[in-house]
């Protein structure tokens, strides 16, 4: 085999061309040399998804020119996806937005960085209760940590939410949920111990290839690993699996419940575990009597567990999930011996779904149940999308409700932990929650008068325009609306800017200093290699020139309670930096500093940070990283184990220590199977499902600029059954119409192509902006998580030729 | 719905140019050799393929000849016998450096006259 080394490196450097351009100032602290070739190599995390794979990344002459898997890195040990491979190219899209366009008449033309500033300023000052941000689990943790001091501490609003809230939402609760802290237990060396594996509605072979080919290699040393994949379609991933169990959109909650029937029917869950470790819960009868009691739920006994799982038997599982009773007395055999290790991996499937929340709760449900946690290969593990969904969403709690570390807005003694840190005046933080995604760009489409009262949004490294749901209703209605006004911090144009009345030139991943948090709560950091095109810049920096034009203005907000200025930062000597001048923001390292004032938060929860110098020297690092007595800083691989993780009492094997009951035990959710939102019927007789596919990242707005990765996924497509087809007459290939309550779109229909959709069931991916299937999405809510379910509608398709 | 014209069909929308946003330089070259006089045939070099460590299958997924490549164990492979030499799968492979080399058609490739 070629040298993985050689060979990323030839074919980079023929991908990319040598426009030469000054030498960037460069951040780090030790200048990295250049080799032989005039390349200067340093680490970088991935731009694209959750994964969190580490690349060498070279650099010559200002530009990035190579791109190799990283050896040193646990995640990936050297390897790449085909994403990955050209993450370098993201960067060097022939239209990278490069200067500030502001929209006059109808057009976008160029402005100065200053008027840009002062009209954000203007249109804040003039409503700052109207104002809200909707940020990014692709936000560093550093700039999400800036936007979210700047409108809760500084603002005293809570209009913030992240696109993460249409990605893992779900997963939050159900951690929450059942034990009483996010994030996962476990981590990817699970996958490397585990005896079983199996995907929910997940197909890593295309949305985790890195993950998946850490599996695969372990089959090719010999090692017997048994990959089922439960899914609604087969996918690249069943290919690889040794079962493949089909089910019925929305009937995974079906099946979980068959499990547990099964494994309390047979006497073969595990009464220890679950007598020391778990107690039991059910929907709260009055889910408004307080705020936490969707998450705290109401007390459940054994034996009312026992008899409201008594009617899930494998005959009534296999009505409702199509799923044949012998594979649920199979998938319960497994759960029941406590020789093997199994992993649960589960990323959209789960989440976005309007029942996402208990899909979490009982997939960990089935794990506790049965005693298969806290062993590693033994873990109930989540996968994110997006690079810093768990690192910037979640932990910096850039969403509505939260606060930095896993505190809460609806917490008195939260807020005042916070503004203590934040040293602002007690009563800063506004007590009541912001408005969470979905809610947040109805307001925003809504005329005032009606009681729209979102007029000024400020969008950040996300494309909603392409990745909301029901697109006509959330984000097109934007449109004729002059009192409404878009900012949007992008680097490319995308279709959000379409509707954009500021657009802001962003600096993109190494073009600047960087943190991100991966799946398996591993916090990585980067330096800026190069410098970003035109006028582009920071998206942290664009925050803080806001935050400082209005402490200018006379905004009492952006001062703390000595009077200073929110954003005062000081660099390694102790002198403070005017860091909202551009030219002055690299005279310091701001995201250290930042993230210095951000650890101060991680505590609380048990998700202790090391100091930034530590993850300049490492891989990454996975929280809890505690300080030992030689002064090194060690990592957990497992949560809640006494063998691994520092905050278990000795003696206790397993403790949920933040548990929701204060006993440290887990709770064990019963939640009842239900129907979908919307089912096909006569008038739209098939499901919809939308995803995405392995060469592109989301909405395609930096791989669809990538000439290799266009090459090979060029262009949306339906996915049918080839009998469906036929019955209507279709061709492969032929553009045909699919419609459903909300819209229609028309392209080709790909029979017996990647994926093999069932009968009756449609796919469509949302990369392609030509082509958006979020015209079509229902996007209902789970009522727990405000997550939208993408994978389940009816839809009707009918011949382009023939439709009306 | 003949397999031929359904797959020819299918790629054929997807060879639609590339539009509006992105300035055409950015779009893939999609170099069609013109009318050569040599026959050729693709074949996938493995050390460079994607599918060896990872996921792809784009070479495959395109081909529009019917049987011209299949999938062993993950790793596309040409059936030289079928190939048309369109060079369709070389021009959509991703793999940072290209995977699929198209050869002259040397006469030992193709059948023999008894």
């Amino acid at each position: 085999m070629i040298q993985r080394r050689e060979f990323n490196k030839l074919a980079a450097l023929a991908a990319a061309s040598a426009a030469a351009q000054a030498r960037a100032q460069q951040s780090s602290p030790a200048p990295k040399p250049a080799t032989n070739d005039g390349i200067t190599w340093d680490k970088a995390p991935c731009r694209f998804c959750g994964t969190g794979c580490h690349v060498r990344v070279g650099v010559k002459n200002d530009r990035v020119v190579a791109i190799e898997g990283d050896q040193l890195a646990e995640v990936n040990k050297g390897l790449l996806c085909v994403k990955g491979y050209h993450v370098g190219l993201a960067l060097y899209g022939k239209d990278r937005l490069t200067q500030p366009l502001l929209r006059r008449n109808g057009v976008l033309e160029p402005i100065s960085w200053e008027e840009a500033i002062e009209t954000i300023s203007q249109k804040i000052m003039a409503a700052p209760e109207q104002f809200a941000i909707y940020g990014s689990g692709q936000w560093t943790i550093p700039e999400g940590y800036a936007a979210n001091k700047f409108i809760k501490g500084g603002l005293g609003s809570n209009h913030i939410d992240p696109n993460a809230r249409l990605c893992m939402a779900s997963a939050v609760t159900g951690f929450l949920s059942v034990y009483g802290v996010d994030e996962p237990a476990g981590c990817y060396d699970d996958l490397d111990k585990c005896d079983v594996l199996i995907m929910w509605g997940n197909n890593m072979a295309e949305m985790h290839p890195v993950l998946f080919s850490r599996v695969m290699d372990r089959r090719t040393r010999g090692e017997k690993v048994t990959i089922i994949d439960l899914g609604t379609r087969r996918t690249r991933t069943t290919e690889f699996s040794d079962h493949y169990l089909e089910f019925r959109p929305h009937s995974d909650l079906a099946i979980m419940n068959g499990i547990a029937h099964l494994l309390i029917k047979q006497n073969a869950f595990d009464p220890k575990f679950v007598e020391r470790f778990c107690n039991f819960r059910k929907a709260p009868k009055d889910p408004l009597a307080t705020p936490s009691a969707p998450l705290h739920g109401d007390a459940m006994s054994f034996e009312d567990y026992k008899a409201a799982l008594e009617p899930y038997t494998p005959e009534l599982v296999e009505k409702l999930s199509g799923v044949p009773a012998e594979q649920i007395r199979m998938l319960a055999g497994l759960f029941a011996n406590k020789d093997i290790r199994i992993t649960s991996t589960w990323c959209m499937g789960f989440n976005q779904h309007s029942r996402g929340t208990n899909a979490n709760r009982l997939c960990h449900g089935i794990h506790l149940l049965s005693g298969h946690f806290g062993r590693p290969g033994d873990a109930p593990t989540s996968l994110t999308g997006q690079p810093s969904a768990c690192g910037t969403a979640r932990e910096v709690g850039t969403m509505c409700h939260f606060l930095p570390g896993g505190r809460l807005i609806l917490n008195p003694e939260h807020r005042k932990e916070t503004e203590t840190i934040w040293n602002v005046p007690e009563g800063r933080i506004n007590p009541k929650i912001g408005h969470h995604t979905v809610l947040m760009w109805e307001k925003f489409c809504t005329p005032a008068d009606k009681g729209g009262d979102i007029r000024t949004l400020w969008v950040q490294v996300t494309n909603p325009g392409q990745s909301l749901p029901n697109l006509h209703k959330l984000f097109k209605a934007k449109a004729g609306q002059p009192d409404k006004f878009l900012i949007v911090s992008d680097v490319y144009r995308t279709a959000t800017t379409e509707l954009a009345d500021l657009v802001l030139p962003s600096a993109m991943w190494v073009e600047k200093n960087g943190m991100f948090g991966n799946s398996e709560r591993r916090t990585q950091q980067w330096f800026r290699m190069v410098k970003p095109p035109g006028d582009a810049r920071d998206d942290a920096w664009q925050m803080i020139a806001v935050a400082r034009r209005l402490h200018d203005l006379g905004h009492a907000g952006m001062k703390d309670k000595d009077g200073r200025f929110l954003f005062t930062l000081k660099n390694d000597k102790g002198e403070e930096v005017p860091v909202w001048e551009w030219p002055r923001y690299y005279d310091m390292n701001v995201d250290k500093a930042l993230f210095e004032e951000y650890r101060a938060f991680s505590r609380y929860k048990h998700k202790d940070l090391a100091p930034y110098d530590e993850y300049v020297k490492a891989r990454g690092l996975r929280w809890p990283v505690v300080q030992q007595q030689d002064g090194t800083w060690r990592e957990t691989k497992f949560r809640f184990s006494e063998f691994d993780d520092p905050y278990v009492k000795k003696g206790a094997e397993i403790q949920f220590y933040h548990s929701v009951t204060k006993d440290d035990k887990a709770l064990i959710w019963f939640a009842p199977a239900e129907k979908a939102a919307e089912e096909p019927d006569a008038d739209f007789p098939f499901w919809l499902c939308t995803g995405r596919v392995l060469e592109h990242w989301h909405t395609g707005s930096m791989t669809r600029r990538i000439p290799q990765l266009h090459a090979a996924m060029p262009h949306s497509y339906v996915e049918m059954h080839p009998e469906d087809a036929r019955e209507r007459g279709l061709a492969n290939g032929e553009t045909i119409v699919v419609k459903t309550r909300r819209g229609e779109l028309r392209l080709p229909v790909w029979i017996d192509g990647r994926g093999h959709p069932p009968r009756g069931s449609l796919f469509i991916p949302f990369f392609d902006e030509r082509l958006m299937c979020n015209d079509l999405t229902l996007g209902e809510v789970d009522p727990i998580s405000k997550e939208p379910d993408y994978k389940k509608c009816a839809a009707t398709v009918a011949r382009a030729s023939s439709a009306p | 719905m003949s397999a031929a014209l359904s797959r020819r069909g299918f790629f054929a929308a997807f060879r639609q140019p590339f539009e509006r946003r992105v300035a055409p330089a950015a779009a893939p070259v999609v170099k069609r050799e013109e009318a050569a006089d040599v026959a050729k045939v693709a074949i996938v070099q493995g050390r460079f393929c994607i599918a060896l460590t990872s996921f792809c299958s784009a070479c495959v997924e395109r081909c529009p000849v019917s049987g011209a490549m299949k999938k062993e164990r993950g790793m596309p492979m040409v059936v030289a016998d079928i190939c048309t030499g369109c060079g369709i799968c070389h021009d959509v492979c991703p793999a940072p450096r290209n995977a699929v080399l198209m050869l002259p058609r040397r006469p030992s490739l193709t059948p023999q006259p008894t």
